[in-house]
């Protein structure tokens, strides 16, 4: 397990050095930042004279040489907008993204176990249909529609939650439900087949021989190996995630990172970009690290092998 | 599964983690709620080229001179008066027991701090650029300044709207840094608290030198998505927002909640057509080409069927409220006989096929649906357009710059809110410049002369005859001046600015 650990670590690495190469790259193609950062009418030679403040008339080695070796000291420079440390303006953006995934996670979870258990166990009974439509329905809704509609109902109509922002619980919880209903569908689909394969397999009717009573059965040990195949694409699908949280923040006033990071990439303020997306690509990173650890934890034999 | 149970519950321990209802001591009647779309990087007015920068500014600083947003005339604000000493000198007279925010009295050499910490270079303040003809500020007596500038600087006073009064004290012992977060300014109101990207409260500032604002709290509500800003105006989350796109005027009035105002704003739209041949040699070059464009479009039409009426007119690029403006030359109007007539004799009897590049409405409310309707039009007269889409206004305004914009493109300009003539026709039609893709000695005369005067009557002659040259060459293919649209709460009475500045202390209770 150690050693497995290990390896990830490096693969860790060699990620996080890619995406900074290739964040790095793509802010440099996308045009000159300076324009968006002075008036539209400022002479040649402010121009010439904001490309020396930023560096940005040195090679482009140069600049992702010294990107480089300042962020691995935690230090990714000043950002060229709001003239503050990056890493402390993603550090205090990162907590709301890591809060709305998580509940977005949680309420994926809690519409696709009981639903996805469900129809496994009345396959193709008017049940089984149901959920599949409900799945289709969530997987082709778009994100930013749904969001729309939530506060038209909730927020217009009902007058019941508040249309945006952040701070109470209930301004969790329609962009929890959002994120979380573009995530159920899938899940659910995988907890469905999950659950198909394990029932028919030799240690439930052992269980059932046992005369474990039929819930217990489904649970402890139908669900429970169930699981494996869900942990894992939950894993893989966080970064989805992420990229629905964009849309989430935007439609509900979100303060937080994965806004920042699309805003920062408009204003083309360097030094912010490169600091979120190294961020968030450790964060994906190291939720997989997680998801492996749990998925051994779970299931003895994977850790064995 | 008791530890898969205590992985379901760790979004429930996340969530508990939050803070708890946040506790103001404030009450909706007095309160006001306006929402911006994006949020300031900073606190600092002259640091930051965003419009929303302005408007915070305008809420908690004062500015040395203010625009009376009924007559459209700048008028003192903590200047009471000014006047030129000679072409290169004004003496301004400042008003009496002004104090900051921190309690100092406001003093000509806060004046001076002010205009010294934006025009030194190494502070690299990005409003540097607007300021740069003043040379110096010398402090005559507590109430007096004097400013010295670099040739003669008609829009002096209309640019004295422009820069924020920050104190002396704050800057020599607070600093650049500290200032960035923390605004002292003299205004009426005071910040108490910004959440960034989120939220700023204002408290009213009750020894206010002026009119005491109704409300006595200001939330000031980041909410990007428009379509949520709407929602929350006709939920009764937020009292005022703005830039509402036309074709959602009708969900708020009809709404019971809220309704919009409009404002005519100081930007006009134009279409630059590629006489300076930046793009490449190219068919525009011909003024009579120009004018066919110009000829082929029934722009009134457009204003009123699909904007719904929401654009005014112009003759020119000159915008109705801007210094120079003259009413007495008259639009093209559509004939499209003349204006294959004019094509024939360029040598285009059949016609001609001309790039256009595009973009999104980022500024211009309606403009693909405008932008169509024009299409159309000059098709009809036999000039076939290459649409190109460059939908982000970073690589768009890359390519205007570069020389890489197409014989025709589309085009506004917002004058950077002062209210002249000049300050379009120096950016936007003179040689040489980024922006401009006309090029005509005649006009960079006239536009030099329009500079070095400060005889307002020999400069409104001078912008006159500008007007005239630029139809009569049909320099770029001119649409309208823009209208702002508002939406407003029923609880409240606010007036749409026409600077595009809101003003929290112009809002009141609405009157039953």
């Amino acid at each position: 397990m150690r050693r497995y650990i290990a390896r990830q670590l490096v693969q860790l690495v060699v990620v996080v050095l890619g995406i900074s190469l290739l964040a790095f790259a793509i802010l440099h193609v996308l045009g000159d930042p300076v324009l968006l950062l002075l008036p539209q009418n400022a002479g040649k030679e402010e121009f010439a004279r904001y490309h020396r403040l930023l560096g940005l008339d040195r090679p482009l080695y140069v600049q992702y040489w010294k990107f480089l070796s300042s962020a691995v000291v935690g230090d990714f420079g000043k950002s060229w907008y709001a003239d503050t440390p990056a890493f402390k303006l993603v550090l205090e953006r990162m907590p709301p993204t890591i809060y709305l995934t998580f509940s977005g996670l949680f309420v994926a979870l809690l519409i696709a176990l009981p639903l996805g258990t469900l129809a496994a166990l009345r396959r193709h009974s008017w049940v089984d249909s149901l959920c599949t439509a409900v799945a289709v329905a969530g997987q082709a809704m778009p994100l930013f529609w749904l969001g729309i509609m939530l506060i038209i109902v909730f927020a217009v109509r009902l007058k019941a939650l508040p249309a945006s922002g952040y701070g109470t619980w209930q301004h969790f919880l329609m962009p929890a439900f959002c994120l979380g209903a573009a995530l159920a569908p899938i899940t659910m689909r995988l907890v469905r087949s999950g659950v198909i394969e394990v029932m028919s397999m030799e240690f439930i009717k052992t269980a059932r021989a046992k005369g474990v009573a039929e819930p217990m059965v489904v649970v402890k040990h139908a669900l429970r190996n169930a699981c494996i195949p869900v942990i894992t694409v939950l894993g893989l699908q966080f970064g989805q995630l992420l990229g629905g949280a964009v849309i989430t923040e935007t439609v509900f006033a979100w303060p937080g990172v994965a806004t920042l990071t699309v805003e920062s990439i408009r204003n083309q303020d360097f030094p912010v970009v490169q600091c979120a997306v190294i961020l968030l690509a450790l964060i994906i990173v190291g939720v997989n690290l997680v998801v492996d650890v749990l998925v051994g934890l779970i299931d003895p034999r994977i850790r064995a092998a | 599964m008791a530890r898969a149970t205590a992985l379901g519950l760790v979004p429930l321990f996340v969530l508990a983690l939050l803070t708890p209802a946040d506790v103001l001591a404030q009450t909706k009647d007095d309160t006001i709620v306006y929402a911006l779309q994006s949020d300031v990087q900073n606190w600092d007015p002259p640091n930051s080229v965003l419009r929303e920068s302005i408007i915070l500014g305008y809420n908690v600083f004062d500015h040395l001179a203010a625009r009376d947003l009924k007559t459209g005339k700048v008028g003192p604000s903590l200047a009471v008066s000014w006047k030129n000493l000679d072409d290169t000198t004004w003496e301004v007279k400042l008003r009496k027991g002004v104090k900051f925010h921190d309690g100092t009295p406001f003093t000509a050499r806060d004046v001076k701090a002010s205009f010294d910490r934006v025009l030194n270079p190494e502070n690299k303040l990005t409003a540097r650029g607007n300021h740069a003809k003043i040379k110096s500020v010398e402090v005559v007596d507590d109430l007096t300044a004097r400013f010295h500038t670099d040739g003669p600087y008609p829009v002096f006073v209309e640019r004295l709207t422009a820069l924020v009064m920050q104190s002396e004290k704050v800057m020599k012992e607070k600093g650049h840094e500290w200032m960035q977060e923390n605004p002292v300014g003299t205004g009426p109101y005071k910040l108490v608290r910004w959440q960034k990207k989120q939220e700023h409260l204002l408290v009213r500032n009750d020894d206010y030198w002026g009119p005491k604002p109704h409300f006595k709290h200001v939330r000031i509500r980041i909410i990007p998505e428009q379509a949520t800003q709407i929602a929350e105006l006709i939920s009764g989350g937020v009292d005022i927002i703005k830039a509402v796109p036309p074709d959602q005027m009708d969900v708020i009035n009809k709404s019971g909640q809220a309704r919009t105002t409009t404002s005519p704003i100081l930007r006009t739209a134009m279409i630059q057509l590629d006489q300076a041949g930046r793009s490449g040699p190219n068919p525009m070059q011909d003024k009579r080409v120009r004018q066919a464009a110009n000829l082929a479009v029934d722009v009134d039409g457009i204003i009123k069927h699909v904007l719904n009426g929401l654009g005014d007119r112009v003759a020119t690029a000159v915008n109705p409220m801007a210094f120079g403006f003259d009413p007495s030359i008259k639009p093209y109007k559509q004939d499209l006989a003349q204006a294959k007539k004019l094509l024939a004799e360029a040598g285009f009897p059949n016609g001609l096929e001309v790039g256009f590049l595009r973009t999104q409405p980022i500024v211009e409310p309606g403009l693909i649906q405008t932008s169509d309707a024009i299409v159309a039009d000059l098709a009809k007269a036999g000039i076939r357009t290459k649409a190109r889409m460059v939908g982000e206004s970073g690589p768009f305004t890359n390519l205007v710059r570069d020389n890489k914009a197409d014989p025709m493109f589309e085009f506004s300009w917002g004058y950077y809110s002062i209210f002249d003539a000049d300050a379009i026709f120096y950016d936007v039609m003179t040689c040489n410049q980024p922006y401009s893709y006309y090029c005509n000695k005649a006009l960079d005369d006239l536009v030099i002369q329009g500079r070095s005067t400060l005889d307002s009557k020999k400069r409104a002659e001078i912008y006159t005859r500008a007007q005239k040259l630029v139809h009569d060459d049909a320099a770029y293919l001119f649409k309208w001046g823009l209208r702002g649209v508002w939406g407003v709460a029923n609880r409240v009475d606010y007036d749409a600015p026409r600077d595009e500045v809101d003003r929290m202390w112009a809002v009141t209770p609405r009157k039953k």
